[in-house]
C-alpha cells in the first residue's frame, strides 16, 4: 500500500461524492464512507506485522501481556469511534457525533481500569499500605 | 484495496437520480420515489457488508 494509492482514492472519492451531491445526496454521503473505509482498510490490514514487533518488544521489555492486550483494545475502540464521529460529522448530525464520542470515552476509561487498580496498588504497596 | 466499489456506487447513483427524473417528469411520482428507495436500499447493503468488514478486521487486530 503506497501513499500514492491512497491519496488517488482520496482525491475521487471526493471528486465523485461533489458530482454526485447534486442529484442524490445520500448516495453521495454513502460514497464518502465508502472512500474512508476503504483507504482505512487498506491501511489496517497492512500493520498487521507492526503488532507482532510491538509484542515482541514489549515482550522481551518484560512487560506483562495484558497490560498490551489492554493498550490494543484501546487503540482500537478509539480508532471506530473516531471513524463513526467523522462520519456523523460529515452527515451533519453533531449530536450524535458528540454522543458517540462521549461513549468512546467512557468505554476506553471502563477498559483501562484495570491499569488504574495496578498503580493504584503499586503506589499503596510503595507508600507503606496495603490493598 | 477495490476502488470498483466507489465506481459502482457511484453509477448506481447516477442511473437512479435519471430514471428519478424521468419518471417525475412522465408524470409517475410514487415509482420515481420508490426507484430512489430502491437505491438507496441496494447501496446502503453494500456500505454495511463494507462496515461489516472494517469492523470485523479492528476486532480481529485489536482483539476487541
Amino acid at each position: 500500500m503506497n501513499i500514492l494509492a491512497i491519496c488517488f482514492v482520496g482525491i475521487l472519492t471526493a471528486v465523485l461524492s461533489i458530482s454526485i451531491r447534486r442529484y442524490n445526496s445520500e448516495i453521495a454521503f454513502i460514497i464518502t464512507v465508502i472512500g474512508c473505509i476503504i483507504i482505512f482498510l487498506s491501511v489496517l490490514l497492512n500493520i498487521s506485522s507492526l503488532f507482532e514487533t510491538v509484542r515482541n518488544i514489549l515482550s522481551t521489555a518484560s512487560v506483562e501481556f495484558s497490560y498490551v492486550t489492554i493498550l490494543l483494545k484501546v487503540i482500537g475502540l478509539c480508532f471506530i469511534s473516531e471513524f463513526a464521529v467523522d462520519c456523523c460529522v460529515d452527515a451533519g448530525q453533531r449530536a450524535l457525533a458528540n454522543n458517540i464520542s462521549i461513549a468512546g470515552k467512557v468505554l476506553v476509561l471502563v477498559t483501562a481500569i484495570p491499569l488504574y487498580k495496578d498503580v493504584l496498588s503499586t503506589v499503596l504497596s510503595l507508600a507503606g499500605g496495603g490493598v | 484495496m477495490d476502488v470498483d466499489m466507489i465506481f459502482k456506487i457511484a453509477a448506481i447513483g447516477i442511473i437512479v437520480a435519471v430514471l428519478n427524473q424521468l419518471l417525475i417528469r412522465s408524470g409517475r411520482e410514487e415509482q420515481a420515489m420508490l426507484t430512489t428507495l430502491a437505491g438507496l436500499i441496494v447501496v446502503l447493503s453494500m456500505l454495511v457488508t463494507q462496515i461489516s468488514n472494517l469492523f470485523g478486521t479492528i476486532k480481529q487486530l485489536f482483539g476487541l
